[in-house]
């Protein structure tokens, strides 16, 4: 198998669980060079990284100081990087008109291969990123040479349908880039990782493709992120084992395109969704 | 009736090291200084600092008072010995009785209990400036949400490791992280005068109070679903009062906003940028 080739062989996506610190941007650059060294060494085609991986997420107002354009020169590390490995950041993006974005850039090759933005902005608990960013305008699968991806932020992945959306626009596989704080209670992992296994695995059942979580770990300004990086095949199937929450670490997964094409013959879900349901159904409701 | 949750104790120990190890990378400081006490509390914050760092990171100091009990700094030796830290002593109790005369203190209790965690609170910060060294607070949630400490006094301090552990828990912890069980058993006070605890003067003890005010403060019930809960109504009426003539002390201090970037209101940012 030549690894960048669009075969229907092995993808295999390195998730960089690492912890970040709110605008401290040198230390968290080097600890997604070193995860990018380690992923090229274990034979990883592309790297995940969580949400707001750069800045840090309990950034707040420092995305004042954090927020770059695309072609910010603070970025170069990371384009150099992607000459050997394609790899997804996330990033508060200035935009033109100056306001921020939560986003998600795909390197590959030393170029910008797509950008998703956050589309469901979390304000409730305690998030406030309705105050920081705007919503993201669109959802489409992110390409590069090593296929199609779904790339969902945080929770744009509680709204199910995004995920059925980048199905049905033919992702080959869903990438979440996640920042979740936690609680701990009586369980043996944290409580927010355990709601994550349980979303993870019901996406990928009912729309028929792999999920796979990048999720920071560590603390930021007293909030425990409770890091549960890892990933399910198309069936549901774990493809992994969480073994480490509160430590930096590099999981390695790998799927299979002819598996998640068997899956889809066998269970069409997705591409038998009738979105015009939703649509008839809340024309009633205003009836 | 209605309990306080458990909590798996190893994965809250495990969280809380990974916290204190963070908050001393992040800030660029060496070490911890740490009041210690005798007591529970700071016991258990010291062996969270020792585990996560090693004891060459934390700088124990134990500050007897002119009324403390001799007990008191014989656990918090005990305790040192226990985790290998070094402690040093730093007797306030002349510091202290100059200071009341010279604030005509005379024989209020309270003042005078005030003063003495307030001078801690001088003398941790005087060792954090002269160790490069951020101070660790080991208030617990109950004992915060209660209002039971002083402002500027033990409530002080940069790094706060149990401010969200439940007193219940601390017990609990205290004893899976192996503290001294004198320590550990003993009635949790205060020592700024003999014979006080923490129960006498609220007149409930921790264990009471924590489902009481985790059913209220999380679980959104109000005084009279608590009761119907089948919660003793003076011991509902009790910790609620507490919880709530104290909630000045969350948040102890407060800015006049006149402008439209006023700090923590407008402006939240992180607090150790590089």
């Amino acid at each position: 198998m030549t690894p960048r080739s669009h075969d229907r062989g092995e993808v295999r996506i390195a998730l960089a669980q690492i912890a970040t610190c709110p605008a401290q941007l040198g230390h968290n650059l080097e600890r997604h060079l070193e995860m990018l060294d380690r992923a090229r060494a274990v034979g990883a085609q592309l790297v995940v990284f969580p949400e707001l991986s750069l800045s840090g997420y309990v950034v707040a107002h420092g995305v004042l100081e954090m927020a770059m354009r695309a072609d910010d020169p603070r970025l170069a590390p990371l384009f150099a990087a992607s000459r050997e490995i394609a790899l997804l950041v996330g990033l508060p993006l200035r935009e033109p008109d100056g306001r921020i974005s939560n986003a998600a850039l795909l390197l590959e090759g030393n170029e910008l291969r797509g950008v998703h933005r956050k589309l469901y902005l979390s304000a409730h608990g305690r998030f406030d990123e309705r105050r920081w960013f705007m919503p993201g305008p669109r959802l489409q699968p992110l390409e590069c040479s090593l296929g199609r991806f779904g790339v969902l932020i945080g929770e744009d992945a509680w709204h199910l349908s995004s995920a059925l959306h980048l199905a049905q626009a033919g992702a080959e596989a869903l990438l979440i880039m996640a920042g979740t704080p936690t609680e701990l209670d009586a369980g043996n992992t944290p409580a927010g990782g355990r709601r994550w296994q349980h979303l993870v695995a019901t996406t990928a059942i009912t729309t028929v493709q792999p999920v796979l979580l990048a999720d920071r770990c560590g603390w930021e300004e007293g909030i425990l992120f409770g890091g549960c990086s890892g990933g399910v095949d198309a069936l549901g199937r774990p493809l992994t084992t969480i073994t480490s929450f509160f430590e930096e670490a590099l999981v390695t997964v790998s799927y299979s395109r002819a598996d998640t094409v068997f899956a889809r013959s066998l269970q069409p879900a997705p591409c038998l969704e009738r979105l015009e349901l939703g649509r008839s159904t809340l024309e009633r409701g205003h009836a | 009736m209605r309990e306080l949750p458990a909590i798996n104790l190893t994965l809250v120990s495990e969280a809380l090291q990974g916290f204190l190890s963070e908050e001393l990378r992040a800030s660029g400081q060496k070490r911890y200084v740490l009041g210690l006490s005798g007591g529970l509390d700071s016991a258990l914050a010291a062996a969270l600092a020792v585990r996560a760092l090693g004891p060459e990171r934390l700088e124990a100091v134990a500050l007897p008072g002119p009324t403390s009990s001799a007990a008191s700094l014989e656990h918090a030796r005990l305790v040192a010995e226990k985790l290998q830290v070094r402690l040093e002593v730093v007797d306030l109790a002349e510091t202290g009785r100059l200071a009341a005369a010279t604030l005509g203190i005379g024989e209020d209790r309270l003042r005078f209990g005030n003063l003495m965690a307030r001078l801690r609170m001088v003398a941790l910060f005087d060792r954090a400036r002269r160790s490069g060294a951020l101070v660790l607070g080991a208030s617990n949630k109950s004992e915060i949400l209660l209002g039971y400490s002083t402002l500027f006094g033990d409530s002080a301090a940069s790094v706060q490791v149990l401010g969200d552990v439940w007193k219940t828990h601390v017990f609990q912890l205290g004893l899976a992280l192996g503290l001294p069980r004198e320590v550990v058993d003993k009635p949790p006070t205060a020592d700024l005068w003999p014979g006080q605890t923490d129960a006498g003067e609220m007149g409930f003890d921790y264990l009471e109070a924590d489902p009481v005010l985790y059913w209220h403060h999380e679980g959104g019930m109000n005084d009279e679903a608590l009761v119907a809960a089948g919660f003793a109504e003076p011991l509902v009426t009790a910790v609620l009062r507490a919880y709530r003539r104290n909630r000045f002390k969350w948040r102890p201090t407060v800015i006049a906003r006149v402008s439209s970037s006023c700090i923590n209101v407008d402006r939240f940012l992180p607090r150790n940028p590089r």
